[in-house]
């Protein structure tokens, strides 16, 4: 158990990479076969990353589960995995998704069966270890391969314009992370200048004292990198497209998954690495933040395709964590952690309702449908606390993390706080409307009339996710006073820093007014 | 292990002999195999030769591994072995090793082998290491125009084809003009310092330096040596304004001879041209590496925006080849033990994962019969699913995604040029490696992604081959009818060279840790001439 628990991260890491070997070898047309074999795989994989949960000590920041070996010598590069608060549930998130999004595709995917499997495992590998690692190297490694396999799931089981959306994708966040790939090596032979030792250890680069002005094109060239991904306001333009062509798998993992990225990207490597670069840019972002949440959710309200108001309002939910992020309180990034995993739940959620009613009427315009939910009480039933929990209705998940963002930065953004408290009502409408218009009123379709009602096993798809949505809404403490050691550490470096930034502000009379 | 230079230490000549035993093995068998093509029948489509060629550079990598430790000078200091040698040797021949892996089967299907090709192709690449290894202009002049040469008459070899001709006549014409260029720079250089061999003339430049009454012309003389020369050798590498050829001898030549020039010629102008600009590095009466680094941002920028415009593969791959030489002389220019260790492990990098895309597009283009149009390749990633993942894999190592020793190959050079300070050169360098993964893409969306529009959906893969390919002409599918997958086997020699190419670019993109070490013990070498 001991050594288990070890290694248990590299265990939890590369398990799935191992199920896609076996898979390998499995025949291509036993797709039943691949199907489950890969579904109980992922399940599995699960279950190992709950050890990481009970094992985990919640009374400190400090990294757990640390692995580390000798990689690349010359580059000072390093195996190094560890944990903390943040990173743990984010690996859960993780490998819940995996399994959740696996086992909803039993019938979307049709074609390719071994091939999207495989690549759902691999995938699944290069997400943990991008929130696994410590070091630098290791973790660019892990996060810009983690495009190949999602920009095959867009271009291949996608429907519409999928290649089209898979390159957008693909190029647009891959020319995010080169640039930001520029700011990780400068820091890094900044850090052997000043202190003559090669390193990728991001713990040791933290310390790396980088002239202002140099911190500031950093912090420009790294924020590209993430920003592509959270998506913030200007460079969100893929993620519709991306997230209406993928399949509903692929949906769940972009939105669960990947777009946690970004923010986890600044919360770990960004803010850290250039706290005073990022307090100075801080207005920017925080406009960017507040952009996303409103154009987001303004632009859901119009949309005619189901999928497309999802999409948009990640946008907008994503502006709330940035938010919390950037307030950089202990409360509003508490807040912006649990968040990331309540639009993980909840978005996934809605993707997957969506994808039910995509395989039952081939359909995603909000127009087809009405009145479904004389046909299918429990879906209805089921799909109305996803929509609530994205909503934000007390009780439930999303209102707990949206609740401590908007008053963790009430105090110090007051006038951002109030324009982003008018998404939540937007969100009300946008979701609320669309629900009504697709789930009551009458049938106006002759093609609704026989529509079915959910099976037992998309029920078991969609109920981990409906649990959690209560579980997390009703007693946010399990994972709060996870997440809180770290945040308050966190929030702690950049007070430290603050004296530093007051003592600029003061020099160069920087937002006097 | 018999240790050879111990045994010959003393002797003058045996030494010289030993400098360069590892080029003169495979001159050698060489001469064996045009021997041996005497007692060919012409039925057995030269097999001995092919095996003769084989064990050829096997003997000149035991050679090498047997001289590994030493450092021997030649010739009356003409040429050297040293340990920059081992690690290019290495690659060299290599690339020789997939080349001729590679021809057998290329030239079976075509029927039109004979031994002096093995023969020809064992002339170069001992050529391209006497290239390596020359530490005088004049030889260094010599081994390019033996290695030119040979290269000349392999990209013809396809006596019936126009194109192939075509190919070699530009070729020949364009690069005598450069060897000219590069003969007049060696004059321009002896005119200035008196010496040709690169050791003396790095001597004399660092006396010069501390003269105050040094003649202004000899200097002006110096630069424009120095300037003729890099004109001689870009040509070779195949740098922005001294490409022209490129593209049509890379299209028209065989599809082995192709990978020989884009792997083994580029390695052997990169590793001459670094040794003669260690050895001016004192030299600094005008800023040389400003005009190096206004050549690799035009060459990569160049080379990516007509990669971009291409729908032959084999063109594609010329100008994305000619942008990777953009990427390495960013190494060169960065300098110092770190860029130029950098630049001799993307090289080694640059061998594997060109060499398995030509090995991969031989494979389909014998297997089909099809051209080498990008829109052939329509669903080949379902028909072949592991040629199609391997040229993926090549693909995307080539674009520089992490896992595959591309990255790791950009990673090296561009950490290095941002430690001495180029950080401009390495913004562009990154904007456009996202710029070329776009063309690298398209090539995988075509063999992954069929558009719904298209008439060929990936369900029915058997009229793939039986469907007209456009505009294809002389190579088009002849005997497509349906079935072709599983009639013909995958030729054995071919998959052992996609094999090797695959698991030493996982390797070096992985765990690269020898490969960096190797590459770094090597350069040590370089500065202690």
């Amino acid at each position: 158990m001991s050594i288990f628990l070890k290694y248990i991260l590299s265990i939890i890491i590369f398990f799935p990479l191992l199920s896609a070997f076996i898979l390998v070898f499995v025949n291509k047309k036993a797709e039943g076969l691949l199907r489950n074999l890969a579904t109980i795989l992922s399940f599995a994989e699960f279950v190992i990353s709950l050890f990481l949960f009970i094992y985990f000590k919640s009374n400190t920041y400090e990294f757990q589960f640390i692995e580390r070996f000798s990689w690349i010598r010359e580059f000072g590069a390093s195996y190094f995995l560890g944990i903390d608060g943040v990173s743990l549930f984010m690996i859960l998130l993780t490998t819940l998704m995996t399994f959740v999004s696996l086992l909803s595709s039993y019938k979307y995917i049709k074609d390719h069966v071994k091939e999207f499997v495989i690549l759902m495992l691999v995938l699944e590998t290069f997400m943990l270890g991008t929130f696994a690692s410590l070091d630098v190297l290791l973790f660019y490694l892990f996060w810009e391969f983690m495009l190949i396999p999602m920009y095959f799931i867009i271009g291949m089981w996608g429907s519409g314009r999928r290649i089209y959306s898979a390159v957008k994708f693909i190029l647009y966040t891959l020319a995010g992370s080169l640039i930001m790939l520029f700011g990780l090596i400068t820091i890094f032979i900044l850090h052997y200048e000043q202190t003559g030792d090669f390193t990728f250890n991001l713990l040791k680069l933290y310390n790396t004292n980088i002239p202002l002005t140099l911190q500031i094109v950093l912090f420009i060239a790294i924020f590209l990198g993430f920003a592509v991904k959270v998506p913030v306001f200007p460079f969100h333009t893929w993620l519709p497209d991306a997230h209406t062509e993928a399949p509903t798998a692929g949906s769940v993992i972009l939105a669960g998954v990947l777009l946690k990225f970004g923010v986890y990207g600044f919360f770990r490597f960004a803010i850290p690495l250039m706290p005073e670069a990022a307090l100075i840019l801080t207005p920017i972002i925080l406009v960017l933040a507040v952009i996303s949440i409103i154009y987001g959710a303004l632009v859901s309200i119009v949309q005619k395709d189901l999928k497309r108001l999802v999409a948009f309002s990640s946008v907008s939910h994503m502006g709330f964590i940035m938010l919390g992020l950037f307030a950089m309180t202990a409360v509003s990034v508490d807040g912006s952690v649990l968040q990331m995993i309540n639009h993980g739940i909840s978005t996934g959620a809605l993707f997957l309702f969506v994808g039910m009613l995509y395989e039952r009427r081939h359909t995603r315009l909000i127009a087809d449908f009405g009145g479904l939910a004389k046909k299918a009480p429990i879906l209805a039933a089921l799909f109305m606390i996803a929509v609530l929990s994205s909503v934000g209705l007390p009780g439930l998940n999303g209102f707990v993390g949206e609740f401590l963002i908007l008053v963790g930065s009430f105090k110090q953004y007051t006038i951002f706080t109030i324009f982003a408290t008018s998404g939540i009502i937007f969100a009300a409408v946008y979701l609320l409307w669309m629900f009504q218009r697709v789930m009551f009123q009458d049938i106006t379709n002759q093609k609704n009339e026989d529509f079915k009602d959910m099976t037992f096993r998309e029920i078991m798809t969609v109920l981990p996710l409906i649990l959690l949505m209560f579980f997390i809404g009703l007693y946010p403490d399990v994972f709060l006073s996870r997440i809180n050691p770290t945040v308050v550490h966190f929030v702690n470096i950049i007070e430290h820093n603050k004296y530093a930034y007051n003592l600029i502000k003061a020099k160069m009379g920087l937002f006097n007014a | 292990m018999l240790d050879l230079a111990q045994i010959y230490n003393g002797y003058y000549f045996e030494k010289s002999l030993l400098s360069i035993m590892p080029e003169a093995v495979l001159i050698v068998f060489a001469f064996l195999i045009l021997l041996a093509g005497l007692f060919n029948s012409p039925s057995k489509n030269s097999l001995n030769s092919y095996y003769l060629a084989l064990i050829g550079i096997a003997f000149s990598f035991l050679y090498l591994f047997m001289l590994s430790d030493h450092t021997i000078k030649g010739f009356y200091g003409s040429i050297i072995f040293d340990k920059f040698d081992v690690f290019l040797f290495t690659a060299i021949l290599l690339s020789g090793f997939l080349t001729i892996l590679m021809s057998k089967n290329y030239f079976d299907t075509r029927s039109v082998l004979m031994p002096e090709y093995y023969s020809l192709v064992l002339f170069s690449v001992s050529a391209m290491m006497l290239l390596v290894a020359s530490l005088n202009l004049i030889m260094i002049f010599l081994s390019i125009e033996f290695m030119s040469i040979c290269a000349y008459i392999l990209t013809g070899y396809l006596k019936g084809e126009s194109r192939s001709t075509e190919a070699a006549m530009k070729y020949f014409v364009l690069g005598t003009f450069a060897s000219a260029f590069l003969l007049f720079g060696a004059v321009f250089i002896y005119a200035a310092t008196g010496h040709l061999s690169l050791y003396k003339i790095h001597n004399f430049i660092f006396k010069q330096n501390y003269k105050v009454h040094y003649a202004y012309n000899l200097h002006t003389f110096l630069a424009i040596g120095l300037i003729l020369l890099l004109v001689g050798l870009a040509f070779k590498m195949s740098l922005f304004p001294f490409h022209a050829w490129t593209p049509d001898s890379y299209d028209g030549a065989p599809t082995p001879v192709t990978n020989l020039m884009a792997t083994g010629i580029k390695i052997a102008a990169f590793g001459v041209f670094i040794r003669v600009f260690t050895s001016i590095y004192h030299f600094d009466v005008f800023n040389f590496y400003n005009i190096l680094w206004i050549l690799a941002i035009l060459t990569m920028t160049f080379g990516n925006f007509a990669a971009l415009l291409q729908t032959d593969l084999k063109r594609l791959i010329a100008y994305s080849s000619i942008a990777q030489a953009g990427y390495i002389l960013i190494g060169v220019i960065a300098g110092g033990y770190y860029g130029i260790s950098g630049t001799l492990f993307y090289l080694l990098a640059y061998v594997f994962m060109t060499a398995g895309a030509f090995a991969i597009i031989i494979m389909f283009e014998n297997l089909n019969l099809t051209s080498v149009d990008i829109k052939s390749y329509s669903g080949l990633g379902y028909k072949y699913p592991l040629a199609g993942a391997a040229f993926s894999f090549f693909l995307l190592s080539l674009a520089g995604i992490p896992v595959t020793s591309g990255f790791m190959g950009k990673f090296f050079v561009f950490s290095a040029a941002i430690k001495s300070g180029y950080y401009w050169l390495v913004f562009i360098a990154l904007l456009n490696s996202a710029f070329a993964a776009y063309y690298y893409i398209k090539i995988i969306v075509k063999m992954y992604m069929i558009d719904d529009e298209q008439p060929n959906i990936p369900n029915n893969y058997n009229n793939m081959a039986a469907a007209p390919t456009n505009g294809t002409g002389a190579r088009a599918s002849a005997n497509g009818e349906t079935g072709l997958v599983k009639e013909k086997a995958v030729p054995s020699a071919l998959l052992i060279a996609v094999i090797i190419c695959l698991i030493f670019t996982l390797i070096l993109g992985i765990f690269p840790q020898p490969f960096i070490s190797f590459a770094s013990k090597s350069v040590t070498s370089l500065w202690s001439i």
